[in-house]
């Protein structure tokens, strides 16, 4: 499980470097979609990071979920952007309440491995 | 667990980092910008100006061309305005000529002192100047004065005695006339055979005739009212 987290970590640190080196700016217009995707992109994270603790972790759902839950947030925001309807703020909300739960799910297990 | 959690987990890390970093970089450009939508606005609007302006400038332009070319007519329109004024003023003889010209001098017969001989009794009569004038404008002249009076179309030349007044004005002997003209078809007018000066000659009148390269001939210096003439308007 150390070796999972420490993977992790060194494709976070690698992804950081990548993006930074990338001499390519995204439009301001984009801005939006990139910043729900990276929420969504987070939440996924954190419900791997949690299923990996209940011991339910599934490779295929959370690859697929990962990307399907930033599509989903970008193009929602497209969507929303279209209709003159906030509507990336649905997923804001949604992820950010989905974030927090799962956060605090892993606090419990935490907790509990500690106890 | 699996190699291939492994693989995923690391790939799905990286993106991850990949999108933050993007996003940190958006981010602080549009912090030092302005957002993405107010600026397509400012360029909507900025466009909307630009085309204002090449609008406003084409009517500026087109309104200042024909402000010069109003302009330009007014000044035209004064130009000829002048210039039939000036052309008035010459033409009723207001304003004082030079020119080429004869000078006609008619002088009374000359009395004989101690009565020795035939004297003439005859003095020139207003009828003499008057055919003198009459000649001259037929000759072509196209300024005339006797003794400094300008000769115009109201211009009177009558018998006062013993005077002869022109312009209410009484002129004297030697009778000075000037003329301006071609100085030969004026001369030859006169000096024709049979013509006015032969004939004064023989009635003892002095007559001279002096043809002038340049002479002046002053204006008319009385003004003139027309207090029962009106012009009639037409229309």
């Amino acid at each position: 499980m150390w070796l999972g987290i420490w993977l992790a970590v060194a494709g976070l640190v690698l992804g950081v470097l990548l993006g930074l080196n990338i001499p390519l700016v995204l439009p301001q217009v984009y801005a939006k979609y990139l910043s729900v995707a990276a929420l969504a992109a987070l939440d996924s994270v954190f419900g791997g990071i949690r299923a990996a603790m209940e011991d339910q972790f599934d490779n295929t759902v959370f690859i697929s979920g990962f990307f399907s839950n930033a599509l989903l947030a970008a193009g929602l925001a497209f969507i929303g952007e279209r209709l003159g309807i906030d509507l990336y703020l649905a997923a804001v909300v949604a992820f950010g309440v989905r974030l927090f739960q799962n956060l605090a799910i892993i606090r419990r297990h935490l907790f509990k491995k500690i106890k | 667990m699996k190699l291939s959690t492994y693989l995923s987990l690391g790939l799905v890390a990286m993106v991850l980092g990949v999108l933050i970093v993007f996003q940190f970089r958006v981010t602080r450009h549009i912090e030092q910008g302005i957002p993405a939508g107010r600026a397509q606005e400012l360029a909507l609007e900025l466009r909307q100006l630009e085309k204002d302006k090449s609008k406003l400038e084409a009517e500026a332009n087109d309104l200042s061309l024909k402000l010069e070319q109003v302009t330009r007519g007014q000044t035209e329109a004064e130009k000829a305005l002048k210039d039939e004024l000036a052309k008035a003023r010459l033409l009723s003889g207001l304003v004082s000529v030079t020119g080429p010209g004869i000078e006609v001098t008619l002088d009374n017969p000359p009395q004989q002192p101690g009565g020795g001989g035939p004297a003439s009794l005859y003095v020139i009569r207003d009828e003499d100047l008057l055919r003198v004038i009459n000649e001259l404008r037929g000759a072509g002249a196209e300024a005339l004065s006797i003794n400094g009076q300008r000769i115009v179309a109201h211009s009177e030349i009558r018998w006062a005695a013993p005077f002869i007044n022109v312009n209410l004005t009484r002129v004297v002997p030697p009778y000075h006339i000037l003329a301006i003209g071609k100085p030969d078809n004026l001369k030859s007018a006169l000096e024709i055979p049979g013509g006015l000066v032969e004939y004064l000659r023989d009635l003892g009148v002095q007559v001279k005739i002096q043809p002038y390269d340049r002479l002046t001939i002053p204006g008319y210096s009385r003004t003139t009212e027309f207090r029962y003439a009106k012009p009639v308007v037409k229309g």
